[in-house]
């Protein structure tokens, strides 16, 4: 891995930028609106390298590993490309179309995100200095 | 012959003759089939020079060599020849049902001259062809006309037909295959109207296709179809339909706003994106002949003023035409504007590209009552554009219809004061529902070079800077930066050539962006028998936007004509886009220097022409 120096990383990163992400009133009404059980899978960086976010129900529930629920939907990528990703230098399409991304189950809820995505982009470089990971921050 | 059936109807309406020709076989491998084996024929056998409303002027419905194959995306149709909305090359491009049937039939294509005596149909039924009258369906609208075509001779019969748009020659009428797969743009609704023509019958007995290498082909069918089927992109347009990714395509400023002087308007966003339509309005999705994408949408819209009954749904370019466009978010208003265009048989691009071009011009005081015969233009106005403007347009009636029935160059050229810097075309076809400030800048370059006009869909462009297509096999490899002009210049001339050539084998652009290159060379391949390589694949595409090119030569187009309205590359006044610059000269420039277009005439090289097989064309233009 480029950005990390073990799977344990990514996933204290990602999970504290959900949390920081759900505080925002925009993000937070954008995730409901979602409405599915997410895993994003990048164990190919580790076996314990993933995180899931429960969006059902009004609520949103974020938590490390594979849900114990079959998810609505499964996005596969590096633990680097999803840095990349939320740091909004990965254009998704492109991702997609090159393999990069593999996506399973329905992306209809996401596309409601991928407006977003600047935003997030934005929380994500605060929840890198949050967690004193300033050298991870992409420019 | 295989895939294709070597066969034409020669149709002559003045005469009443129906003659079954064939065309040089070498015809087929050089320019494909649909819009680009049209060309081809329009080019050797076309009366050039006639008024494209004239019963000189020739019509040609074409198929590709797919067409009847149980492949997603594969069974579309072109029709071509003079556009009367731009004087210019026209082609325009249908799915639904009517391609398979002509197939099955026994032909890859119908070209008409002539004009009827008295408002007539044409009825295929395999080797039984004739002109019947249509007098009874003449002044209908097309839902009434396909409904009763079908109650006459069967449910299973595939119709084409025109509304009353085309009948009055409205320069930007459409033709409907099944009362609602478009040939929408370039306007030969008026050119069938013209000729006296007010709908075509195809019903085939058999449904045998001769294929070049059967097994092959099945596992190829089956794999393919797999593909297209399973691509996310396709199970999002499956789900939401062609304006899936709207509220998407607001934040990075393509959706077009008020006659493009806007590019974001968030609540827009979310009140016309194809997941709201499916969540008021959907009542189930529908489909092209075997395609598993099945992206069409039935709406119903239950109450209210545009409440509208069970039927055929906007898609993404009607959606914004007929809403964010004319300044309006009303999603139910979009629907009943779209189903009302296609019983008028109105182009919804063009119908909403002239109204908005009104609109402003009203806002500014440019036309005023007195020029509307007292209808008020104004922004987001749906009641009036549904109740009042549209049927105005499509009867021609009072001084509304007359003003815009042309299209918004013609009417802007007619008010003066300016009003043609406002309007946003090129080649006076008006642009698509994409804006390439917002869209990408390779937009820009591919809408002023396509020989038809504006348009988003004579090439990939517009995915290819979304980032939705990688070909390496072909050295398309990029990763472009849409607000940019870095390597579009390159990537318009992949664009270019795959977009003839998926136009000319009529294939979807939704479906075949699943497919790789050397699978496009392989069905081509195993279904026609062409022995094609890659290389010979691209150079029929490329081949098929020369040919275009020389036409408009004829029509005395020339580089200067590839160009956009000063509305459309102004820098964007806000939205992602905002303040930011297209380098249109330089992009076009080094275009032209690729793909060997002389930078003045506007026409591919003496020198590249030869290179192409093409020297009998080159020695008419040079």
């Amino acid at each position: 891995m480029e950005y990390w120096k073990d799977e344990t990383e990514p996933i204290k990163a990602f999970l504290k930028l959900f949390e920081n992400a759900s505080k925002d009133e925009e993000l937070n009404s954008g995730l409901k609106k979602v409405n599915q059980l997410i895993w994003f899978d990048y164990t190919e960086d580790g076996p314990n390298c993933s995180f899931n976010v429960d969006c059902r129900g009004g609520e949103i529930k974020v938590a490390a590993g594979k849900p114990e629920g079959k998810p609505d939907l499964v996005m596969s990528l590096s633990a680097d490309d999803a840095h990349r990703s939320w740091s909004n230098k990965l254009n998704p399409v492109m991702a997609i179309t090159r393999k990069k991304i593999r996506v399973k189950g329905s992306a209809t809820g996401l596309l409601k995100l991928a407006p977003k995505l600047k935003k997030v982009a934005v929380i994500y470089e605060k929840t890198l200095k949050e967690l004193g990971w300033e050298d991870k921050i992409m420019k | 012959m295989h895939g294709n059936t070597g066969k034409i109807l020669n149709v002559n309406l003045i005469a009443g003759e129906i003659r079954v020709a064939t065309l040089p076989e070498e015809y087929y491998r050089a320019y494909i089939g649909g819009s680009g084996l049209a060309a081809k024929v329009f080019w050797e056998l076309g009366d050039l020079n006639a008024d494209p409303l004239s019963p000189e002027a020739m019509l040609i419905f074409m198929n590709g060599p797919f067409a009847g194959l149980k492949l997603s995306g594969a069974s579309r149709n072109s029709v071509a020849g003079r556009s009367p909305l731009t004087g210019c090359w026209g082609d325009s491009s249908c799915g639904g049902y009517f391609a398979p049937e002509l197939r099955y039939a026994g032909y890859d294509g119908i070209v008409i001259t002539g004009k009827a005596n008295a408002p007539s149909m044409l009825v295929i039924e395999d080797d039984e062809v004739r002109v019947v009258s249509a007098a009874e369906y003449w002044g209908k609208g097309i839902e009434e006309v396909t409904r009763r075509i079908k109650q006459r001779y069967g449910k299973s019969y595939r119709t084409l037909a025109i509304g009353p748009a085309g009948e009055n020659l409205v320069k930007y009428a459409l033709i409907l295959n099944e009362g609602h797969h478009a040939f929408g743009r370039a306007g030969f609704g008026a050119v069938m109207g013209s000729k006296n023509l007010k709908a075509i019958v195809v019903k085939a007995k058999n449904r045998d296709m001769s294929i070049a290498e059967p097994k092959k082909y099945e596992a190829l069918r089956k794999e393919l179809n797999s593909k297209i089927k399973d691509a996310l992109a396709s199970q999002v347009m499956h789900e939401n339909g062609t304006a899936a990714n709207l509220e998407g395509g607001v934040y990075t400023g393509d959706v077009p706003i008020r006659n493009f002087t806007s590019n974001f308007w968030a609540e827009m966003g979310e009140a016309l994106t194809g997941g709201t339509l499916t969540e008021r309005f959907l009542t189930k999705q529908g489909a092209c002949a075997f395609c598993a994408i099945a992206c069409k949408r039935v709406v119903k819209v239950e109450e209210g003023p545009f409440a509208v009954s069970e039927g055929p749904g906007p898609e993404y370019e009607t959606i914004v035409a007929l809403g964010s466009l004319v300044g309006s978010m009303d999603l139910a208003a979009a629907c009943k504007a779209g189903r009302l265009c296609d019983d008028l048989g109105l182009d919804t691009i063009s119908a909403g590209g002239t109204i908005a071009w009104a609109m402003e011009a009203f806002d500014r005081g440019d036309i005023s009552l007195e020029d509307t015969g007292g209808v008020e233009m104004r922004w987001g106005d749906m009641e009036t554009v549904i109740n009042t403007v549209l049927p105005s347009i499509a009867r021609k009636e009072g001084k509304l219809g007359a003003l815009l029935a042309d299209g918004s160059v013609a009417a802007a050229k007619r008010i003066g004061k300016r009003s043609i810097e406002y309007t946003a075309h090129s080649k006076g076809l008006e642009a698509p529902m994409h804006d390439p400030r917002g869209g990408g800048h390779g937009l820009a370059l591919t809408y002023a070079v396509s020989p038809r006009g504006a348009c988003h869909v004579a090439t990939p462009m517009l995915f290819m800077e979304m980032g939705a297509c990688y070909y390496p096999e072909i050295g398309f490899e990029y990763e472009l930066e849409p607000m940019t002009d870095k390597n579009k210049p390159e990537a318009a001339v992949t664009a270019v050539e795959l977009g003839s050539i998926e136009n000319s084998a009529c294939l979807c652009q939704f479906a075949d962006r699943e497919i790789s290159i050397p699978e496009w060379v392989d069905l081509f391949n195993v279904v026609a028998g062409y022995g094609w390589d890659m290389n010979e694949m691209m150079r029929s595409g490329r081949r098929v936007f020369y040919i275009k090119r020389l036409m408009n030569h004829v029509y005395g187009l020339k580089a200067a004509d590839d160009n956009l309205t000063s509305r459309m590359m102004e820098p964007a006044r806000d939205g992602e886009p905002k303040g930011i610059e297209i380098n249109f000269t330089g992009m076009k420039e080094k275009f032209y220097s690729l793909i060997d277009i002389d930078p003045e005439r506007g026409i591919p090289t003496r020198r590249i022409l030869e290179e192409y097989g093409m020297s009998e064309e080159a020695k008419r233009v040079w």
